[in-house]
């Protein structure tokens, strides 16, 4: 089997601009989904009820609901309750709805891990609130928090390909226009696969550089 | 409204189809985490024991298929495989191909985190008994390794049931394919997909309640693990 470079040559300038929507998608709805993750695991550890109740079914909703019946529900759903919207506000919604979930758990268990007693201290020293929380807790769960984080940003920005199935002409979607032109399955396909590993591998590097700083700047 | 709940409803061949379909989503996911288990126990073995060239290729396995999509490589599994091997591949081989070893790089990853807590003591001492390699792995540390990997085995397993759905795209006829097959035909998107998250849902449940379980089971045959 040989491989053609001339085919590689000629889809790598379609696979980029794929990529390019994909890195917009990821840019955008990862952060997104990170923020909404933060305020519900805040929510979490409020006294409401309510508020508990609501994120638990939010996180059990994404962690058992597969991320395609998500897409396709918001797809084809939203426009039957009158909301007209396109692939690409889509994906980057349920990015955000999906990230949010996983990301509530991961900053929940950063959050225990800042010894209660330390939070009683600075109450007792008078800190507001917010103080509390932007000088104590939160440099210190940091370092906790970087690596699974790293791992949730890789994890949706490959589950990015799958909006593919919903028309966004990110990179997946390119590549399998391409394949359905030229049939170069190993060409195409070993592209694009090589794009989202160096992008994946580039993501693993930063996390770990973040890490790295952290934990300097904390000593 | 509330007709679609019923049988007679837009929904019936949903129900119709829902149990087959299932069991699709559940024998590809089982046959797909075996497969996986296994590899993914042999990557350990060799990386734990095997020169530097062979960890390297190991990393790079692990590196390449937790970097790329799962769509990725269900595609390449079902098109590009076939093709360069020179062999026919039906749609769930190849599906359970490509979730077989996109899982085993996980597992192996779960599995060497719990090799790391055993303490270096305990394989001292079986070498000091005379036990051989194998022998020191089968009875001494592949149980502990298990029973400890046991939760992030399950969260490993939910993950690759939900992501099986993805096999509805090289035409596995499974959950997904079920569901999108009814939106075609009933155009009721919010119900079907609504029912088939909730199925989805059931399974989900059922099997984190099947994990505690075997760890509870587990935790008698190991009564001094943790």
């Amino acid at each position: 089997m040989l491989i053609d470079i001339e085919i590689v040559r000629e889809a790598l300038p379609v696979l980029l601009k794929g990529l390019k929507v994909t890195a917009l998608v990821s840019v955008i709805g990862i952060p997104a989904g990170i923020l909404i993750g933060g305020v519900f695991a805040y929510l979490a550890e409020s006294r409401s009820r309510v508020a508990q109740l609501v994120t638990k079914s939010y996180v059990e909703l994404v962690r058992n609901i597969p991320f395609l019946i998500v897409i396709y529900m918001s797809y084809f759903g939203l426009p039957k309750l009158g909301i007209m919207t396109s692939a690409f506000y889509v994906a980057i919604g349920t990015t955000a709805f999906y990230t949010g979930g996983y990301f509530c758990e991961v900053m929940r268990a950063a959050l225990h891990s800042v010894p209660k007693g330390q939070i009683q201290a600075s109450r007792s020293l008078g800190m507001s609130p917010w103080t509390i929380q932007c000088h104590i807790v939160i440099p210190q769960l940091l370092s906790f928090l970087i690596p699974p984080a790293t791992s949730l940003v890789i994890m949706m920005f490959k589950d990015t390909a799958i909006f593919s199935v919903v028309t966004l002409p990110e990179l997946t979607y390119q590549s399998n226009l391409l394949t359905s032109e030229t049939f170069a399955y190993v060409e195409v396909l070993g592209t694009a696969a090589l794009l989202y590993w160096l992008s994946s591998v580039i993501l693993d590097a930063t996390g770990a550089c973040l890490e790295h700083r952290v934990a300097r700047w904390r000593q | 409204m509330i007709d679609f709940l019923t049988a007679h409803g837009a929904l019936s061949p949903f129900y119709a189809g829902v149990l087959r379909a299932s069991g699709v989503t559940v024998t590809a996911s089982v046959a797909a985490f075996c497969l996986g288990m296994a590899l993914g126990v042999t990557l350990l073995i060799i990386r734990t024991l095997c020169s530097a060239p062979f960890r390297v290729l190991i990393r790079l396995y692990v590196s390449a298929m937790r970097g790329t999509p799962l769509l990725i490589q269900l595609l390449i599994a079902y098109y590009v495989i076939p093709s360069i091997l020179d062999i026919q591949l039906s749609p769930m081989q190849a599906g359970i191909l490509a979730l077989a070893c996109n899982t085993s790089a996980y597992i192996s990853e779960i599995l060497r985190a719990a090799l790391t807590t055993i303490s270096w003591g305990q394989i001292a001492a079986a070498r000091a008994l005379g036990m051989r390699t194998w022998t020191t792995w089968r009875h001494i540390l592949l149980p502990q390794i298990l029973h400890r990997s046991i939760p992030p085995l399950t969260n490993e397993f939910t993950i690759l049931l939900k992501a099986s759905s993805l096999l509805s795209i090289i035409s596995v006829t499974e959950l997904s394919t079920l569901a999108r097959n009814v939106n075609l035909q009933s155009n009721l998107p919010l119900q079907v997909f609504a029912a088939t998250a909730a199925t989805y849902f059931i399974i989900l449940f059922c099997v984190s309640s099947i994990s505690r379980a075997v760890e509870r089971r587990f935790a008698k045959v190991l009564p001094n693990a943790h």
